[in-house]
């Protein structure tokens, strides 16, 4: 599942992406404050993989999803999809990024449009981009809507007689319509009762052993970024400050404010609740973040030499990379996120008994 | 459960009528008790009753196409048979309330001080010199810091969580028998989610006072709560204190709710999720309501079951408890 250095070129690649926007303007529009939501970033996804982004409110996730797709232009810095380097490409000759690269929003009852059937939204898609004939259209949306666990004989039906879950397998199914390589999925799940997310992450797992599909998964749940990611990036106001394989960041946080983060997901259990370590306060504005270490300020390990510079991401494995400058020396942190508490085996096996597949699912479906 | 409960809610029933006459039964039977210095999580999802069920307590539900019965007794009084004028002297006194949006629950034009003063001046005898004096202290209290300076703030001057965190001192400036918070964190980053949870933990130390919590969210569940609740499809399926719910669940939707959760000792692998969606709630199944994505169901799930007290201070509302016969 995980590739290695020596695999195939990535699918999607950004190479030190910024976006300033402007905060406020003199009378004659002179810029006289900007927000760096993204300062500086670079990652590449894989086919087949997941690549998470994680962080709060406001530390340029999102804005960073967008950009790759080209929905948020970038102040500077380069993105390649596919092998084609697509930072400069006019809008007319974006058609060919839209169908190696989709996405997938958190609120599935904005992303779809009340007026068009289910069976038209999923049509659109495969007429812009001339994906199957016209003839063999209704087939191919049938197709669709039984790939996300959809009766195909609803198609006649509009968005609002389907319920949140339902809605997010249609914005699936729009976006798998044009047979993407790479789907940015922005907060999925967020909005969705728990039962729901379950049903709704384990389709996307479904759909990449299916498809090689490659997710950039944003997250601010770490739970579900465990769960489904193998590499993640932790951002904080702007910037990421760790990256590796999924088991080194929770595992073995290298960076403080990974540890924070880490340290505030809820048990899992009463019988695994922990001792935290939080860090004190609220993010500073990101209209002035602290000079150097942007969390030097809330950071329990801070020296004066964090303020100097900004701190590079240092590699700590030939995976796993850090921008703290005491990354090595951070004490030992094995028991942040927390543990899962050992479960009565007869529990396992009713849970068994919940963890239906999409068929069973397809067939709940139909029967409605 | 030594002491006597603060509160007991006995077969509280809530439906509504449309515009168009249907009759909505979003809280059907519903009977949970909480003692002083504990805390009650009663936790569903969306459309499950939990919130209906605390504005009920509240006496907050609007009274013109809404029916509620049922007996909601609060220190030996029961509140739906009281007059509006003496609820609303007990609710921010005896009886306070937080809500998921901090910032739709503060008045942008007056400073947070003056709200707090406000609210303490309404049920207290006291000047506002003396209320002020208090505001400060429970902003203090809240760990707010710079407390004397931040009275004279205006709300939007505040992130979500300080917002939260005054919230909170509002609701606990009187200090209330009993404090209803309805989906405190949910909006909040989850670094500030495990703040207020500890500082919520804390105070309940510091004060007893007792708390009803609403979520969706079973891992907030897990953190502060003494008894859980389970709710679905305006019913509470299940009661038990957290250990034991967690440990081993007695209904099968909870079951289901526990399966759900990402794990942390393996990364990868399917969740359990519950298929299918919640009834229509104004046309609910005569029988069980959670048997339709009930992989456990039977004939006798065609007869509605009763909450059924099983020992150890907990009931279920499942024909086919005890659920660990059911894995053997």
């Amino acid at each position: 599942m995980k590739p290695l250095a020596s695999s195939p070129a990535p699918v999607l690649e950004a190479h030190d992406l910024v976006k300033h926007f402007v905060a406020e303007r003199t009378l004659l529009g002179r810029t006289t404050a900007s927000v760096k939501a993204v300062d500086g970033v670079s990652l590449a996804v894989h086919a087949g993989e997941t690549l998470a982004l994680v962080g709060e409110s406001g530390c340029g996730k999102s804005t960073l999803g967008r950009m790759v797709l080209r929905l948020v232009e970038p102040t500077s810095g380069r993105i390649v999809v596919d092998g084609a380097d697509v930072t400069h490409a006019r809008e007319r000759d974006l058609r060919g990024l839209r169908r190696t690269a989709q996405i997938v929003f958190q609120d599935p009852f904005a992303s779809l449009n009340p007026r068009m059937t289910v069976g038209e939204i999923l049509a659109e898609p495969l007429m812009l981009h001339a994906i199957v004939p016209p003839a063999q259209r209704a087939a191919r949306v049938a197709e669709l809507l039984a790939g996300v666990g959809l009766n195909p004989r609803q198609a006649a039906r509009f968005p609002h007689e389907f319920s949140g879950g339902q809605r997010q397998r249609i914005v699936i199914a729009r976006a798998l319509a044009v047979e993407p390589k790479v789907i940015v999925c922005d907060e999925p799940v967020s909005a969705l009762d728990v039962s729901i997310r379950a049903q709704i992450l384990n389709l996307l797992e479904d759909l990449q052993a299916r498809l090689g599909l490659a997710y950039v998964f944003i997250s601010h749940d770490l739970g579900v970024v465990r769960h489904i990611a193998d590499r993640v990036c932790v951002m904080y106001l702007g910037r990421i400050v760790e990256t590796g394989t999924t088991d080194e960041i929770f595992d073995n946080p290298r960076h403080p404010y990974t540890r924070a983060l880490l340290s505030a997901i809820p048990a899992p259990s009463p019988l695994a609740r922990r001792e935290r370590r939080l860090l004190e306060g609220d993010v500073p504005s990101p209209l002035a973040p602290p000079s150097g270490c942007h969390l030097r300020t809330r950071c329990p390990h801070a020296e004066p030499v964090c303020a100097e510079a900004r701190p590079p991401l240092a590699a700590v494995s030939p995976t796993h990379a850090s921008a703290c400058l005491f990354a090595t020396r951070l004490p030992d942190a094995r028991d942040l996120a927390p543990r899962e508490p050992a479960r009565d085996p007869r529990l396992e096996t009713l849970f068994a008994a919940f963890a239906g597949d999409d068929e069973a699912a397809a067939a709940q479906a139909a029967a409605q | 459960m030594s002491e006597a409960p603060i509160l007991s809610v006995e077969d509280l029933a809530v439906g509504f009528t449309g515009p168009d006459g249907r009759r909505t039964r979003a809280v059907d039977g519903v009977s949970f008790s909480v003692a002083p210095g504990r805390t009650l999580g009663i936790v569903g999802e969306s459309g499950c009753g939990k919130s209906v069920t605390s504005l009920a307590v509240m006496g907050l539900l609007p009274r013109t196409g809404t029916s509620v019965t049922g007996r909601v007794l609060f220190d030996g009084r029961d509140l739906l048979t009281e007059s509006e004028r003496t609820l609303r002297d007990l609710r921010g006194d005896r009886l306070a309330m937080i809500f998921q949006e901090p910032m739709t629950s503060l008045n942008p034009s007056y400073t947070i001080g003056d709200q707090i003063v406000e609210a303490i001046v309404r049920h207290r005898a006291v000047g506002k010199r003396e209320a002020a004096e208090r505001a400060v202290e429970m902003l203090a209290r809240v760990r707010i810091p710079e407390p004397a300076r931040r009275f004279h703030d205006y709300p939007h001057r505040l992130s979500g969580g300080m917002r939260q965190r005054v919230m909170i001192a509002m609701a606990l400036a009187c200090e209330p028998r009993l404090l209803i918070a309805d989906e405190p964190t949910t909006a909040l980053d989850v670094t500030i989610q495990a703040q207020i949870l500890d500082l919520m933990r804390a105070l309940r130390e510091e004060t007893g006072t007792a708390v009803v919590l609403i979520t969706h969210d079973l891992g907030v569940v897990a953190e502060v709560c003494d008894d859980v609740a389970v709710m679905y499809a305006g019913q509470v399926v299940e009661r038990a204190p957290v250990e034991e719910l967690f440990r081993f669940p007695q209904h099968p939707y909870t079951v289901g709710l526990l399966g759900s959760l990402p794990r942390f000792d393996r990364a990868r692998g399917r969740l359990a999720a519950i298929e299918g969606t919640v009834p229509d709630m104004s046309r609910p199944p005569a029988g069980c309501r959670f048997a339709a994505r009930c992989p456990f169901r039977i004939t006798r799930c065609e007869t509605m079951p009763d909450l059924v007290e099983i020992g150890g201070d907990r009931a279920t509302r499942c024909w086919r408890a005890p659920l660990e016969e059911l894995a053997a």
